[in-house]
């Protein structure tokens, strides 16, 4: 305002006339400045009138998507009430928003503070919309991007550049909006980062439509600190060690070698070892011995069984759509996939290009259970690109790149996909869900969805890529996804294996790819995902260089300065088994199969096909499908790893403690505590033989000494040996992979 | 399909600056997945209204009973329409019922009825989904499918964001797993988490041998053997050192904790024990599975469970006077007011007065919430089987206690009970109501199965009926 006394007046007028950006003295801009403000002062959030009611009888566009309709609301609704050029202290938007009458969201900005004058000189300059050619944000970098502060450093300063269309570029740290990810931080109007708590956080930083993150770590001082160092096995070390140095944090001590092999059993077979393969290899001495246990696992049948059954979840391998026979095919077909090891990008083109029968290509059971394009799409778009596109639909992504325009051309290239149903024999005539029977899946020559935001026929075109003229677009977007060029697919597919294995994706949630969601460990992910393409979709290749990494076979045992720390890899995390291990687990211990409905005797849990049956209500309190759906085994209908829960509930106590399953379980006569007691084996051995088929380990003498007590003060021999193994199967141990 | 409720998203935003009465996030999982729920509840209760019901009791008639044959009586309409009862009149100045429900008419002054309901979901699992959740369905499928997309019931809701802790739990129901074909959605914790769906009991109250199975030991099994095996699991769990550092293994042996306390609880024990009540009152209720199902509903809430539901029945049932739900259509030559008169009616007379009388002689009126509704009414024209077809048009719900009005109609329907002439009520807003009675803010922020901010409820709570 200074400046512009030393202006004579007449250069004012020609700056008014001009409408310049921001320059000072210059007419407002609408989009630029006063949507800013709105935003900042969280008038067009989702809670407020951003709400698609809107609030109060006033709606804005979220987050201010919308310049056009903002403008209307502001100038033309309500009777025009809202703003007024003649009086502009008396509109009703400076009024409410400054609490000079009552506001229902409370006090947004002072009198005359400088969102105030924003506001109150546009109104006073006749709420104009802006002239045409009047420059747009194309950018905003941010300072920092990242940094880590060590107390007592506790706060940084956050500076924001947009940079417009006609090459200008300005700051715009007081216009920018901040958000953080979390409470660990508080960011004052001016971009001041302050610590609340120790530990890393992002602040989403948010000018107009553009977003960039700030990550953030406030580190404790621990002047005692010192870092220990460790042998790296392979490159992932590197980027984990070099973090966690970073941070002042020592990682746990490598994993004994039983809970190791616990490990790598749950996490490639879905199973305990045996008595016999955990005392091999505790007695192996081969430095090699882990390396090679990898190996040996990887080629294990149940190793396909097992991680088949991650992707029969998430492609929605489930009876009611598909019917018994198709899960079946379906299942084999993914099994058999992994087990050749076939090439992650082939497996996802067959998927994505496949046609015909379903029970003839098992792959095109993925069409066959996703009825409607848009949700085809937004499936496609979650489980191979890791990204979800779901708040696209009816606006701009609030928080990702995606548009309305681009969800609509998305989906419209799956609008094409028909269905040809030989016969239906469904048992419930009025579910439309239900298909039993023969289908072909088919490409139509004809047909596009509407997008809603132009009423017009979209344009098929892959996420974020220009048009897609192909004739099949099928084929064509099989190619797309898998293309090595394509980071989404390659980043997306590492970002879920590491996930199965370390328990927490690089990005988390781990189908939730967007700049403002980054990763843990950018350059890791970044170096994996070209690691894998470089190999070929190796799938195996990956696991085995998880598997044999430093970081993957640290024990859960803490440290002094990594308690603290869940995203960083520097302990393991111990997790509950899932539904098919703990119940697989129980089963193998008793020497007992679980008996199945409708499936051959002796199946296991994760060599089911399909999903948890539709009938909860039909299922027996002591059926092992009772059982799997109360530990979170998917009904299958989301493609999402989020529908598997591993959740702890009172129920799966109660199940536990004194559930008819457990129970039925244990006192089977001929389970492996028949075949002990009728042995002529000592109650030492016994015990002995228990610890090692449910614990992988030899009893402590503290547990056996305990045990041989609870048996001679037993009445009865049986039920004393039950009780020791109900224990052994409730041991956090056993219920935990750790 | 859940795109069509992208409402909020300003969340963190209030964190930075601004603290506001009604925008407050409760996380589920926030962007980089951590939970604070003790946090979060705290804060729902300091913003939220006054609470002036501590329970509620939702009674879910379901498959639609009729509006106008019971409490919106037109008797001024042609035959076809107002149907073969006479009102008469109750104890509420200006409320009549029907003539088959003279001992309901005798509790009108306890209740306020909303005759203005409304939607448009003409399906039963749609519309049940809607009157569960207080959410409109994606799309009114007559098999919608139960998915964590959908909302959770508003019991898991409580138990989310307001759960009472302790041996007894915040949200149990009971004895059926509603399904019309599939499974109706609505009825658990859905995208909030297995932690939160209800204690659910598939046993009939009204069996000799009604007992809660979580809390019966098989025989072989005593509590002494019980303690046994605990404390050798204790000295296992000792020797691998997972509980000193593991939040999964704490929070998996307070389950256990918790578990075992309430194997010993006598408060939840007694709670489910009806054999204590006196013949009497057993019988007052009715010897059925819904009547004893209500009073264990009003012994649960004496112990301090918060939300209770109680299904009518399984099914839609409407054409035996032996079981099933109100879907009279005259279907396979059945008549649909025999059967009522037979079966839904009786039931309701005896059972639905004799709680809320109970209710208000133990003094528990003023703080339980009773909701009695379907998910429809039925079509005020009789149709050819000389019964009634689905009407989500307008239809009532029946409220008393918990702060609401007694002897009360709000909202009106049109002359035929057609359509709400006045104050319509949209589920949504029900469900608002029943959160703000409950002193939840109902625009509480919760994040669905996709991360993003949804708001608890749509709707505004109903001011007009509150006490």
């Amino acid at each position: 305002m200074t400046r512009v006394r030393r202006f004579p007046l007449w250069l004012l007028a020609i700056g008014l006339l001009l409408n310049r950006n921001s320059a000072p003295g210059a007419a407002i801009s609408f989009r630029n400045e006063v949507e800013a403000v709105i935003s900042k002062a969280g008038c067009n959030a989702g809670t407020c009138h951003g709400n698609k009611y809107g609030k109060g009888g006033f709606k804005l566009s979220l987050r201010g998507q919308d310049a056009e309709l903002d403008l209307l609301a502001l100038t033309r609704d309500s009777m025009a009430r809202r703003c007024n050029p003649f009086e502009p202290e008396q509109s009703l938007v400076l009024l409410k928003a400054s609490t000079q009458v009552p506001h229902e969201g409370g006090l947004r900005f002072k009198k005359n503070s400088e969102e105030y004058e924003v506001l109150r000189r546009w109104i006073a300059e006749g709420t104009g919309d802006d002239s045409p050619g009047t420059p747009t944000p194309v950018k905003i970098e941010v300072m920092p991007e990242e940094e880590v502060l060590i107390e007592p450093a506790d706060r940084a300063q956050i500076k924001v550049w947009a940079t417009f269309s006609d090459g200008t570029k300005r700051e715009v740290t007081r216009r920018a909006v901040y958000e953080p990810a979390n409470n660990l931080v508080k960011v004052t109007h001016d971009g001041l980062a302050q610590r609340e708590q120790t530990g890393e956080t992002t602040v989403l930083v948010r000018f107009l439509q553009l977003q960039a993150p700030v990550r953030l770590a406030f580190v404790p001082a621990r002047p005692e600190f010192i870092w220990r160092e460790v042998a790296e096995a392979n490159y992932i070390d590197h980027h984990i060690f070099a973090k966690l140095r970073t941070l002042r944090i020592n990682s746990s001590e490598l994993c004994g070698d039983t809970v190791f092999l616990r490990r790598v059993f749950l996490d490639l077979l879905g199973l305990l070892p045996t008595e016999r393969e955990a005392q091999t290899f505790a007695s192996d001495r081969h430095r090699d011995k882990r390396a090679r246990m990898i190996e040996q696992l990887l080629e294990r049948p149940e190793f396909a069984d097992f991680w088949a059954l991650k992707w029969a979840d998430l492609l929605r391998n489930e009876e009611k759509a598909l019917d018994r026979k198709g899960t079946q095919v379906f299942q084999h077909w993914i099994r058999k996939s992994i087990a050749e090891n076939k090439p992650l990008d082939q497996f996802v083109r067959e998927i994505l290009a496949a046609r015909g029968s379903t029970y003839q290509n098992p792959a095109a059971n993925f069409y066959r259970a996703i009825r409607e394009p848009a949700q085809r799409a937004e499936s496609a778009a979650q489980v191979f690109l890791g990204v979800r596109l779901q708040c696209a639909q009816c606006h701009n992504h609030p928080f990702d790149r995606w548009s309305q325009d681009d969800y609509y051309d998305w989906a419209t290239v799956f609008s094409r996909v028909g269905y040809k149903v030989l016969e239906n024999k469904r048992s419930d005539g009025l579910d439309s869900h239900e298909f039993k029977g023969e289908q072909i899946v088919f490409l139509a020559h004809n047909g596009e969805l509407t997008n809603v935001r132009t009423g017009k026929p979209a344009t098929p075109r892959f996420l974020g890529s220009a048009g897609n003229r192909s004739e099949d677009r099928l084929n064509a977007l099989a190619a797309w996804v898998t293309a090595p060029e394509n980071s989404l697919f390659a980043r997306a597919q590492v970002n879920r294996v590491w996930f199965n294995l370390m328990g927490r994706g690089l990005v988390d949630p781990i189908d939730d790819f967007r700049p403002t969601n980054p990763a843990s460990h950018p350059v890791l992910l970044e170096i994996l995902a070209k690691d894998f393409v470089g190999h070929k979709f190796d799938t195996r290749y990956l696991i085995r260089l998880i598997l044999n990494s430093r970081a993957y076979q640290l024990s859960a045992e803490p440290t002094a300065t990594n308690a603290g720390d869940e995203i960083n890899y520097s302990h393991a995390i111990p997790r509950r088994l899932s539904a098919e291990q703990l119940l697989d687990s129980q089963h193998e211990v008793l020497g007992v199969a679980a008996k199945f409905t409708g499936y051959p005797a002796g199946m296991r849990a994760s060599q089911l096909s399909g999903g948890t049956p539709v009938r909860r209500s039909e299922m027996k309190a002591s059926s092992p499908e009772m059982f799997l759906s109360l530990f979170g085994k998917p009904a299958r209908l989301l493609t999402c790893e989020c529908e598997r829960s591993g959740g702890t509930t009172m129920g799966q106590a109660f199940q536990l403690i004194s559930g008819p399953g457990i129970q039925e379980l244990l006192a089977t006569s001929d389970n492996c505590i028949g075949q002990l007691l009728a042995s002529r084996k000592s109650n030492r051995e016994r015990i002995t033989e228990l610890y090692w088929r449910a614990l992988s380990r030899a009893p402590s003498e503290v547990e056996a000494t305990a045990a041989l007590t609870y048996l001679q003060n037993a009445k009865e021999l049986r039920p004393a040996f039950e009780d020791l193994t109900w224990s052994l199967l409730n041991a956090k141990e056993f219920v935990l992979r750790y | 399909m859940n795109t069509t409720s992208c409402s909020s998203a300003c969340a963190s935003f209030q964190a930075t600056r601004f603290s506001r009465r009604h925008l407050l996030k409760v996380g589920g999982l926030g962007l980089l997945g951590l939970t604070m729920p003790a946090l979060l509840q705290a804060e729902a209760k300091k913003q939220g209204p006054r609470a002036r019901a501590k329970s509620v009791i939702f009674l879910y008639q379901f498959g639609g009973p009729s509006h106008i044959d019971m409490f919106d009586m037109k008797p001024d309409a042609p035959e076809a329409i107002r149907g073969p009862y006479k009102p008469i009149g109750s104890n509420a100045d200006g409320i009549q019922v029907s003539e088959k429900m003279p001992r309901t008419a005798k509790v009108m002054d306890k209740v306020t009825l909303i005759r203005s309901m409304h939607h448009t979901m003409k399906n039963h699992n749609s519309a049940s989904y809607y009157a569960l959740t207080g959410h409109e369905p994606p799309s009114d499928d007559q098999r919608l499918r139960d998915s964590l997309e959908l909302f959770p019931a508003y019991g898991s809701m409580v138990d989310r964001l307001a759960p009472i802790g302790g041996e007894m739990p915040t949200f149990v129901a009971y004895p059926h797993v509603i399904a019309d074909g599939s499974i109706t959605p609505g009825q658990h914790a859905s995208f909030l988490g297995k932690a939160h769906d209800p204690l659910f009991i598939a046993q009939d109250p009204n069996s000799p041998n009604f007992s809660l199975p979580e809390l019966s030991l098989p025989a072989n099994l005593s509590m002494d053997r019980l303690a046994g095996r605990r404390e050798l699991q204790k000295l296992i769990d000792a020797q691998s050192h997972l509980l000193d550092h593991s939040a999964a293994a704490k929070g998996l042996d307070d389950y256990y904790s918790r578990a075992l306390a309430m194997l010993n609880s006598s408060r939840l024990r007694n709670a489910f024990n009806l054999d204590a009540e006196p013949a009497k009152v057993r019988e007052s209720y009715g010897r059925t599975t819904y009547g004893q199902g209500c009073l264990l509903a009003r012994r649960l809430v004496e112990a301090g469970a918060k939300v209770v539901t109680v299904y009518f029945s399984e099914n839609i049932g409407g054409q035996s006077t032996e079981s099933g739900g109100w879907d009279t259509h005259g279907f396979n030559n059945t008549r649909m007011f025999p059967i009522i008169e037979k079966y839904h009616l009786p039931i309701t007379e005896q059972t639905l007065p004799t709680l809320l009388n109970d209710l208000e002689e133990r003094g528990l009126l003023d703080t339980t919430l009773v909701l009695w509704m379907g998910e429809f009414g039925r079509t005020p024209r009789i149709n050819g089987n000389v019964s009634r077809d689905h009407w989500p048009d307008c239809y009532t719900a029946l409220l008393a206690g918990g702060g609401v009005k007694r002897g009360f109609v709000y909202g009106e329907s049109d002359k035929t009970g057609s359509y709400p002439a006045k104050d319509l009520v949209r589920p949504d807003d029900l469900a608002a109501t029943l959160y703000y009675l409950l002193g939840i803010n109902p625009h509480t922020e919760i994040y669905n199965s996709v991360n993003r901010p949804v708001m608890i409820s749509d709707g505004k709570p109903v001011m007009g009926i509150m006490a």
